[in-house]
């Protein structure tokens, strides 16, 4: 392990001594991630720097609203750069003569008012179809915002129509109202009138029941008072023998009680013997008040005769008739026909854009990590054996697995750092995404790293000469960074490629870069491709070894 | 001179390097065959042949880095071959090429192999200052390597292999395209060492190599020892004589040397050596050089150059294969 530790300080040391090779490591790969990235940034729709925006020429011959609208959106995209021109003739030289864009678009006059007026209307684009993708680019674009002003201009009408509908329900509202408040004005002037009418009638039939219950009751007077001069006289006629008989029954009264306080007298002393003698009944009050001079009984009242008039009435008056104003149900409008649309729903994680440097600091951090491999270990190795090195090394107690092993673990240190030096500039420069777990990056970090360094032992072991080192190696390299997906989206590639490229650690190495920074999964998702660039790893050594040993072995 | 930071580890067995029967083929081709022999303890041997003689095929067996495809080699008494690990510990191996760093300084790729080696950081440190020490380059520790001349590389490159004191000193070809003066160090570097007891087995197509630093030369090609001694004995085996070697403007005509006594004619030399065109000759004294000038003279050839020498190592291999050792 000292022994180990030796060579890997050697290498290190050898590593940094070598100023080309630390270029090469460091700076080269940022001038090409930084030179692809905005070179390849209109494949992927987002460039952050806005360096690459294609140039859009712009004839607006319409001038309205909606034609600086779509202006205003147009210069709003990052990815184009609008450049208002006077006539079409100057836009067909932009983009036939001088070149300077792949497209122009022309917003014709009266572009505005015909789709007012619901007739067919295009705008006009003037396009090099040699700029096939600047083409599609703007195409994409422009389509976006029509679709976008189809849908906003869409809700304003619906809006409009709605309010209108609206207001007329209101009117219809407001005439209901006003029809019904009319209508309740003249019920209540009509009662009032009858109860007037009413009134004046009660109190006019009321004098004359007074006028007629006077006269009723001055003649009852009269009844009554010469009633009660007869009874008077009747009731004088019959007082005076009424009267005697009532003294000569209490003369005899007075004379039954002198005899009987003789009879008690005589009684002695049995007096208290005799049963006391029935009394004598009082004269009745109302007889006695009778028989007093000068009063006569009450007659009985007279019925009063009550002049009543029959309450007086009037028939009700009719109602009015209602005054119903009919219900206008509105129809409904029938609307701009269905709007066809794509609902964009990404299921992965990503954002609705990609940053193209989150494509190309990793494609491009692998593609140098593996070329670092080639001059770092199988160029490093070839470089010991003519230098003699190696065998030097070799004939001392170090042995061929502690020199391949040194050099390996050196290297694989240096990829690792070199992978994360590249993802932080990425990220401090580009702003790529590092995922929600950027620990996570280091397991397909080492993952390639490892696989690269072994795959240098293998050209190593397969290299005849060191000058055969970068064509046969480089030749390898570049395929698999490209078939692996490092340079474009594999997603580019045919299907029997994307199947030849699971060969590749390459192609596992973006599979879980993209899965962990674009796609922002958490770190299970590199588990299966850190698995298998291990995998890939352990074949690429066991063969390099096996290789390299026999190599040295049979080396003359 | 002595070297202060190599201590050899000195074997109980007196021969440090045993190879048997050594064979090593790439593919159909055999490029080391039936190969043997043995250092001692403290001994310089060189292995000495041209370009393709199979010493880098033997030199990376005895180093652990290939093994052997027929016979056994061994260093400081453990097989190559089934304990590589305890044989590395005995030896020290310096590549052909220059096996360093070259963006590192002298003093990092010292400490580095020094601790490579098996040193701790303390000794290894102290080891590496030594080595500089030793090889000249203590003012240019702290440059890089890439900033070295070829000299002074191929003595950093040697300082190296000491680092860990080995008992067995390999070497493949270590003064190769160095200039004078940084070959003397080597030279002084590893006769130091070997006098401290180590094992020195180098391999070198120069003879002038062999000739001075070695006490043993195993002189082979195609793979094979052809011989094997000092080189004292080696050249004791060629042929005597002197050897001359003349260089003229024009050709000189077919059997022109004929009648001349005590010359005889000798293997041409490459077309690309030296000026004009040359000839060679075996002569029994140096008078006879004499007679090979008039003889020219009166052929009316001018003479560019003219060199006579003893008979060497070259003359050996070349009595042996029929072949100079720089073809």
């Amino acid at each position: 392990m000292r022994r180990l530790g030796l060579l890997v300080a050697k290498d290190l040391r050898l590593l940094l001594r070598d100023r080309a090779g630390l270029v090469f490591l460091g700076l080269a790969p940022i001038v090409v991630i930084t030179v692809a990235g905005l070179s390849l940034a209109n494949l992927y729709g987002s460039d952050p720097t806005g360096q690459s925006a294609y140039e859009l020429p712009l004839v607006d011959e319409d001038g309205g609203p909606l034609a600086r609208e779509i202006a205003r959106r147009l210069e709003a995209e990052p990815a184009l750069r609008v450049e208002p021109l006077a006539s079409r003739e100057e836009a067909e030289r932009w983009v036939r003569d001088r070149k300077r864009a792949g497209t122009a678009l022309v917003i014709p006059r009266g572009f505005e008012a015909a789709l007012r007026a619901g007739e067919p209307v295009s705008l006009v684009l003037y396009t090099d179809a040699v700029k096939y993708l600047e083409r599609l680019n703007v195409r994409l674009r422009l389509g976006q915002i029509r679709d976008a002003l189809a849908a906003e201009q869409r809700e304003a009408a619906e809006r409009e129509a709605q309010a209108k509908r609206d207001a007329l329900h209101l009117q219809l509202s407001g005439l209901q109202t006003a029809f019904e408040q009319a209508r309740k004005e003249a019920s209540t002037e009509a009662e009032q009138a009858r109860e007037r009418a009413l009134a004046s009638a009660r109190r006019e039939a009321e004098a004359a029941r007074r006028a007629t219950q006077e006269r009723v009751d001055r003649a009852m007077a009269a009844a009554r008072a010469e009633l009660a001069k007869s009874v008077d006289a009747e009731l004088a006629a019959l007082r005076a023998p009424l009267r005697g008989y009532l003294d000569l029954v209490a003369e005899r009264r007075r004379a039954f009680e002198a005899w009987l306080a003789e009879i008690q007298r005589k009684a002695g002393s049995h007096a208290a013997e005799i049963p006391p003698p029935p009394s004598f009944p009082e004269l009745p009050p109302e007889l006695a008040q009778l028989l007093a001079e000068g009063s006569a009984p009450a007659l009985p009242p007279l019925p009063a005769l009550d002049v009543a008039l029959p309450e007086l009435s009037l028939p009700p008056l009719p109602e009015p008739p209602p005054l119903t104003v009919p219900s206008l149900a509105l129809p409904e409008l029938p609307g701009p026909p269905g709007e066809l649309r794509i609902e964009e729903v990404d299921v992965s994680g990503a954002g609705a854009t990609l940053n193209t440097f989150d494509q190309n600091v990793p494609g491009f951090s692998v593609t140098f990590l593996l070329l670092g491999m080639l001059l770092g270990v199988s160029m490093g190795l070839l470089d010991e054996r003519d230098w003699g090195t190696f065998d030097r090394l070799r004939s001392l107690p170090v042995g061929l697995g502690s020199v391949l092993a040194g050099k390996l673990l050196a290297r694989f240190a240096v990829g690792v750092a070199q992978m994360l030096l590249l993802f932080a500039v990425g990220r401090a420069a580009f702003g790529v995404s590092l995922g929600p777990q950027p620990w996570a990056l280091v397991l397909p970090i080492a993952g390639i790293a490892f696989a690269g360094a072994a795959f240098g032992l293998v050209v190593a072991a397969v290299a005849p000469s060191r000058e055969s080192v970068l064509p046969v190696g480089s030749a390898v390299v570049v395929s698999m960074a490209a078939m692996g997906g490092c340079w474009w989206p594999i997603d580019l590639e045919p299907r029997w490629m994307r199947r030849v490229a699971l060969a590749f650690p390459t192609t596992w190495a973006m599979d879980a870069f993209n899965d962990l920074m674009i796609r922002r999964r958490d770190v299970s998702r590199a588990l299966v491709p850190t698995a298998v660039m291990t995998g890939y790893g352990l074949l690429y050594l066991a063969v390099g070894i096996a290789l390299f040993r026999r190599r040295v072995e049979r080396a003359p | 001179m002595r070297l202060p930071f190599a201590e050899p580890t000195a074997s109980a067995d007196k021969m440090t390097v045993r190879v048997e029967q050594l064979g090593v083929r790439y593919g159909e081709r055999w490029a080391v065959r039936d190969l043997s022999f043995e250092l001692a303890a403290g001994e310089v041997v060189a292995l000495l042949g041209p370009n393709g003689a199979g010493k880098t095929s033997t030199l990376s067996v005895l180093a652990t880095l290939r093994r052997p495809d027929a016979g056994s080699a061994s260093v400081g008494g453990f097989d190559v071959a089934s304990q590589p690990e305890r044989a590395k510990q005995k030896l020290g191996f310096v590549p052909q090429s220059v096996a360093l760093y070259p963006t590192l300084s002298a003093l990092e790729n010292a400490r580095f192999f020094a601790r490579a080696a098996g040193l701790a950081r303390g000794p290894a440190r102290a080891a590496a200052d030594q080595a500089l020490a030793t090889v000249g380059l203590s003012e240019r520790r702290d440059d890089a390597v890439a900033t070295f001349s070829g000299g002074m590389r191929r003595r950093l490159n040697l300082a190296c292999g000491l680092l860990h004191a080995p008992a067995v000193l390999l070497l493949d070809e270590p003064t190769v395209g160095v200039d004078p003066q940084s070959r003397e160090r080597i030279f002084d570097a590893v006769r130091s060492y070997a006098q401290g007891g180590a094992a020195v087995l180098f391999s070198t197509h120069y003879i002038e190599e062999a000739e001075l630093l070695c006490d043993r030369v195993l002189l082979i090609d195609e793979g094979r020892l052809l011989a094997e001694g000092t080189p004292a004995a080696l050249i004791r085996r060629a042929r005597g004589g002197l050897r001359l070697e003349l260089a003229t403007r024009e050709p000189l005509p077919h059997g022109w040397e004929r009648g001349l006594s005590g010359v005889e004619p000798a293997e041409p030399p490459p077309d690309s050596v030296g000026l004009g065109h040359r000839v060679r000759l075996h002569i029994e004294e140096p008078a006879a050089a004499a007679r090979v000038l008039e003889r020219v003279a009166a052929l009316g050839h001018a003479v560019l150059e003219l060199e006579v020498r003893p008979p060497g190592l070259q003359q050996v291999f070349l009595e042996l294969t029929g072949r100079e050792l720089r073809d």
